[in-house]
């Protein structure tokens, strides 16, 4: 029998800085590991402990994983201050349902991003680039406090120059260096900039992550542009630790993010206390 | 099921046979304060030869609880990176509970929902303790002002899970077998077989029992007939919860429950150089720090969501996942807490603020 709380070893290739907080890690693994888009890890910091993060970096069946971490706890203060590049860490997982895919063929899908939520959206968005003629659009929605705070910026022209892939970018307050969109990722939803991105919205779906209160604000303009609960997931923020359905912190209602989530629609949570926090 | 008499004189003989299965702990009425009723006299120890002399196995549950026998308070569950297993020691015999009642039978086969029957993960630490087991149960022959196991769908007996099952009676016990093992064990005793007027006499017994409970909790019955819809009725409101604001989230309620099983994990560096130890330890959700996130987003922020979470797991959630409750009525939360609150009470004022709407 297994060890379920027994993580295995990943040797970290290679650390990124996408912005002063963020950093992507490159792991290599020992042997193929399989994941879908949302499914996340335990990501271990020997003698530290463990934090969940889903991976960044496209899913399937990898000897290679990125996962974009923020600075904000006593783990990832860890990993940003001491862990280096040719370390050995170790990993748990995946876990969790994953992202819908199966709903998103023929829909328009509205990613949604905000901050450091937009790591696991990648994953996401290379899953849905992978099979981009099955769905009729993507648009990307991110926001962050700054230019200085964009993650993955030098993919941004890679992903926008797909064929039916929009990207839409914004920054919460003006900046010298930005041109673009000013105002919090909402900005992006209101019923003018949704029609100018051409979004069917009886016929999309929408994928969201971000801080809990981007999400709670994302969702009221959601179901104000006309989007029904059904139509609207979101990746869930709630402490964990066993990552498999036992240790009881993770709910929402009745559901454990990490066995039906983390991505949970919103249809089935709204009606549970403290959904948003 | 054959039920046989063991006399009281041949409790011992019972005894000294599951001393060759393994280190035996029992529910025994232990010298403790004097100031103490009866009921919380009795301790779970672990028992010998030379302890048996006087034991007897007393009619109340005990103070404490088994759990620990199958989620210790802290437990190694890895040693990482070399060993993907950690020794469970206390696993290479078996061990031997006496003294368990119904409530304490109930309460492992809540727990196995979760850490045995879900068959995507199989918790394999505890597998293992489980396994380890012999449940020696008994009747229950009184009953106090805080069980309420009548109200949860339990009686202070059981006629299935445990390996042998005591009714005290006059001058001994009735004692049957609930599994091979069980059998095994009882062949080797060579008992006579109960006599019907003896198995009368337990069944009086049994009844005294449950009317008490009955009549004792009557008052609660109707917040207890559904208290998952109950519960969820108040999802958007603390309106009939105000016992809940004596509650200084000690977490006593949490730790004497014999299925409150929340647990965290936590690393530490090992003995050897770039060696680690994972271990499981019970955790408990009436801690803030239970959910609260990196960054300081807390969805249980106040204490009422901390308070009312512990009723929502068992009344609604752990019904909603696994169609069962909880919760075994065995009303240690209420012996034990410190700010004199009673879950009967609690559900019951819910129930009125609801039934007022």
């Amino acid at each position: 029998m297994d060890n379920i709380y027994y993580p295995r070893q990943a040797k970290l290739k290679n650390i990124k800085e996408e912005t002063p907080t963020i950093k992507t890690y490159q792991f290599k693994l020992d042997k193929k590991l399989k994941f879908k888009a949302g499914q996340f890890m335990q990501l271990t910091v020997p003698g530290v402990g463990e934090a969940p993060f889903t991976p960044s970096s496209a899913p399937g069946a990898v000897m290679e994983m990125d996962i974009t971490i923020m600075k904000a706890g006593r783990v990832t203060d860890r990993l940003h201050e001491k862990v280096k590049k040719g370390d050995t860490l170790a990993l748990r997982g995946p876990f969790g349902k994953g992202y819908p895919m199966g709903k998103f063929e023929g829909k328009e899908v509205l990613v949604v991003g905000g901050g450091v939520g937009l790591a696991p959206l990648r994953s996401l968005i290379y899953a849905l680039f992978d099979k981009i003629e099955k769905v009729k659009k993507v648009h990307i929605c991110y926001g962050a406090k700054s230019p200085l705070d964009q993650c993955f910026k030098d993919e941004y022209k890679k992903w926008e120059n797909k064929k039916r892939v929009s990207v839409n970018l914004t920054i919460d307050k003006p900046h010298p260096d930005w041109k673009g969109n000013v105002g919090l990722v909402t900005c992006l939803l209101e019923k003018n900039s949704l029609s100018k991105m051409n979004v069917d919205i009886p016929n999309s779906y929408v994928v969201t992550c971000g801080p809990e209160v981007m999400l709670k604000f994302v969702t009221f303009k959601l179901l104000d542009v006309g989007f029904k609960p059904e139509q609207i997931y979101l990746s869930m923020n709630r402490r964990m630790s066993c990552g498999v359905g036992k240790c009881a912190r993770c709910n929402i209602g009745p559901y454990y993010l990490c066995k039906d989530g983390p991505d949970m629609c919103y249809a089935d949570i709204k009606d549970y206390p403290n959904v948003f926090g | 099921m054959n039920i046989y008499f063991l006399s009281e004189s041949k409790l011992k003989d019972l005894m000294n046979l599951l001393f060759g299965y393994g280190r035996v702990f029992a529910s025994k009425e232990a010298e403790v304060a004097s100031n103490r009723n009866s009921e919380s006299r009795i301790f779970i120890r672990e028992l010998n030869k030379e302890s048996l002399t006087d034991y007897r196995i007393p009619g109340f549950r005990a103070f404490d609880n088994f759990k620990s026998f199958v989620l210790p308070a802290r437990s190694k569950i890895a040693d990482y990176p070399s060993e993907s297993w950690a020794d469970i020691k206390e696993t290479k015999k078996k061990r031997v509970l006496v003294g368990l009642k119904a409530c304490d039978l109930a309460s492992f086969a809540i727990l196995d929902k979760v850490f045995l029957d879900d068959a995507d993960f199989v918790d394999p630490f505890y597998k293992k303790r489980r396994e380890s087991l012999i449940l020696v149960s008994s009747d229950c022959t009184y009953s106090s002002d805080s069980c309420f196991c009548n109200l949860m769908g339990y009686s202070p007996y059981l006629d299935k899970g445990f390996d042998i099952n005591l009714s005290e009676i006059n001058g001994g016990y009735l004692i049957e077998s609930g599994s091979d093992l069980g059998n095994k064990i009882l062949e080797e005793l060579s008992l006579p077989d109960a006599k019907e007027n003896q198995i009368l006499s337990r069944d009086k017994k049994r009844k005294k029992v449950i009317e008490k409970l009955q009549k004792g909790n009557s008052e609660f019955k109707k917040a207890f007939s559904r208290p998952d819809v109950l519960v969820s009725g108040t999802f958007d409101s603390d309106a009939g919860w105000d016992l809940g604001s004596t509650c200084v989230s000690c977490s006593a309620c949490t730790n004497v429950c014999p299925v409150c099983y929340c647990f965290t994990l936590f690393d530490r560096e090992g003995k050897k150089k770039e060696q680690y130890e994972r271990y499981m330890v019970w955790d408990s959700c009436q801690f803030k720090g239970f959910s609260q996130m990196a960054g300081g987003m807390n969805p249980r922020f106040s204490h009422m969501d901390q308070f009312k979470n512990r009723y929502y797991h068992k009344f609604f959630r752990f019904y909603e996942r696994y169609n069962i409750y909880k919760c075994t009525g065995c009303g240690r939360c209420i012996d034990n807490c410190l700010g004199d609150i009673d879950m009967r009470e609690v559900l019951s004022g819910v129930y009125g603020s609801l039934k007022v709407k």
